[in-house]
């Protein structure tokens, strides 16, 4: 009786359910073991600790630019891959304004423009750090903002608009094609030399003021966010086109507004995403934001494509875990880490994927 | 003149023509209903009146004046509310949210306006920080009809209200549809549930393929032999 019962209780087991039981597993194994590595000394509770901020650290950048991509999945029903380009847009846009202003008097006007890349503009002889430019740093963050938004806006207007009813997948290869167009015209005048731009951090005791601007402002903006959404008007008529286009234009909200407001937050972030990624790392590449695309990616499916919060829990996972993989796989693997979870949760929950929401 | 004149509508989808010189009038304060057999274009009726199909010709006028070609958001301002048939509240908002949603476009929601709709749906006020998609068919339905009814609306199009109710809260929902008509807002209905939305009714339009067929009070709809035999089952 007992044999039968068994089978009949496996009989029922899904091919989901045993994934999310190996996943599960799995997660406890490695939790199991962090905890003998750190018994036995061979983790000391420093490393342990700071691999664990840095995997914030590295979610919450990853998490301005997934609430965009977000947002434009579930407003606008597309799979953007062009907003990796936009995070770009916003590092190259955001620095140059930076330059021009902190570097007055410092290099001539021609190497601020560029961004140093003649060798003529050098970040140390700038003094391009918090402390010693503060008001540049901060002025060039808004910058980063404001330039990525009209170029969205502008890249609607010009493709996005027109393609409006052509469905998702039209949308997506379009996207594809922006993304090649912007990056490459942005190297046309930046080269595509990876180059630092920024002065090392300074620190005050043991807080880098670098990381913690970083910190600091991604934090304000998605609270920002969250109140937008949860508390004003645009926020809910947001959070309503993303639930259902059709009965929100039913209903007399300005679907075209909605869009607007859309790409304006979508991309402001991602800007501002890509400012603060380089005063973190200091370097500067025109395959910043494609490269940070696929982790985008992978948070946003990991939360349910289309949920802003699942977007920014999604960037918590993906931030972790290429942080903490480092104790087991080498450091040129850590993405792939990333990577097997995000494959894992798509065939454990394809909810995650396009979850209720159809097309690409 | 009527509240809304319906003459001679073409309209489709696309290059899809699917109503045919659809002729249809709704008095003030009046309650009419739409039958007749699937495809009939029943619902197409009420969504090009609201702006949502091809328009191929013909006029809508709303208080004398003329709707037609007007975007959706410029005609739930001129006093027309509507509440599809399926997927007709928004899942993730809470019901409170989803009223507001419905007056989105005024500047300030008057607090009156939510206190009317939650003394026609008490329960609404209970729940009304719950999300609408978790909410039971008959309560979402309710939190669609409030929603449209946030605006006050001159006349009211329910697109199948009773669809996929429970059969004991079928006769509730149209108890309530009695009610919203007696507080003198018009009502313009289709229903699959033809025999007793012609009882209720003041006046039905009998649908076929894109043409009106019929059209009388409903009670002598309901008695016309004809009417009976091949549209409402003998």
């Amino acid at each position: 009786m007992g044999v039968v019962t068994l089978k009949e209780r496996f009989s029922d087991t899904t091919a989901q359910e045993v994934f999310g039981g190996i996943l599960v597993l799995g997660i406890v194994v490695l939790l199991l073991d962090l905890l003998r590595l750190v018994a036995t000394g061979e983790l000391s509770p420093g490393r342990l600790g700071s691999l664990l901020w840095y995997g914030i650290v590295d979610s919450l950048y990853i998490g301005l630019a997934a609430i965009g991509l977000s947002m434009t999945y579930s407003i606008l029903r597309f799979a953007n891959f062009s907003h990796g380009d936009l995070v770009t847009t916003g590092a190259f846009g955001g620095w140059t304004v930076a330059y021009l202003i902190g570097g007055i008097g410092a290099a001539d006007f021609g190497s601020r423009l560029l961004l140093d890349a003649d060798g003529g503009a050098r970040a140390g002889d700038l003094g391009m750090d918090i402390l010693a430019s503060p008001v540049a740093i901060v002025l060039g963050l808004f910058a980063a903002a404001a330039i990525t938004i009209l170029v969205a806006l502008a890249i609607d207007r010009l493709v996005y608009k027109k393609l409006r009813d052509a469905g998702g997948i039209t949308l997506l290869i379009a996207s594809v094609g922006v993304a090649l167009a912007l990056r490459y015209i942005i190297a046309i005048f930046y080269t595509q030399d990876s180059r630092g731009i920024v002065a090392s951090s300074p620190r005050v005791g043991p807080v880098n003021l670098h990381e913690a601007t970083l910190v600091v402002s991604a934090v304000t903006l998605i609270v920002g966010v969250h109140l937008l959404l949860q508390y004003t008007k645009l926020g809910k008529s947001m959070r309503a086109m993303s639930d259902n286009k059709d009965l929100a234009l039913v209903t007399g909200i300005p679907t075209e507004r909605v869009i607007f407001l859309t790409w304006v937050i979508g991309s402001g972030l991602a800007g501002v995403a890509g400012y603060l990624i380089v005063l973190d790392r200091s370097q500067i590449t025109i395959n910043l934001g494609w490269f940070l695309l696929l982790l985008i990616f992978a948070a946003v499916i990991l939360g349910g494509i289309g949920s802003i919060y699942g977007a920014l829990a999604g960037s918590l996972v993906i931030g972790i875990t290429i942080n903490l993989s480092l104790v087991w796989i080498p450091a040129d693997l850590n993405e792939v880490a990333a990577f097997v979870i995000m494959i894992l949760v798509l065939i454990f929950k394809p909810d995650g994927l396009f979850g209720g929401v159809e097309t690409a | 003149m009527a509240l809304l004149e319906v003459s001679d509508l073409d309209a489709g989808y696309g290059d899809l023509q699917i109503l045919d010189g659809v002729d249809m009038t709704v008095g003030d304060g009046e309650y009419v209903t739409i039958v007749g057999p699937n495809g009939a274009g029943k619902s197409t009726v009420m969504k090009s009146i609201f702006g949502l199909t091809t328009y191929m010709g013909g006029t809508v006028t709303f208080d004398d004046r003329e709707i037609s070609g007007l975007r959706p958001e410029d005609i739930i301002r001129t006093g027309i509310g509507y509440v599809p048939q399926n997927d007709n509240v928004f899942d993730s908002l809470s019901v409170k949210e989803n009223l507001e949603m419905g007056a989105y476009i005024l500047d300030e929601v008057p607090e009156e306006r939510y206190d009317a709709v939650f003394e026609r749906f008490p329960i609404l006020e209970e729940r009304k920080g719950q999300k609408a998609g978790t909410m039971s068919g008959g309560q979402q339905q309710m939190v669609a009809m409030a929603r449209a009814l946030m605006l006050e609306p001159e006349l009211l199009m329910l697109d199948e209200p009773s669809a996929g109710l429970a059969p004991d809260l079928v006769e509730e929902m149209f108890d309530r549809i009695d009610a919203i008509n007696d507080s003198g807002t018009a009502v313009l209905m289709v229903e699959q549930n033809a025999k007793e939305a012609l009882r209720r009714c003041d006046r039905g339009y009998v649908l076929v393929q894109g043409r009106n067929r019929y059209e009388d009070d409903g009670s002598a709809l309901l008695a016309d032999e004809q009417v009976r035999q091949d549209f409402l089952g003998g």
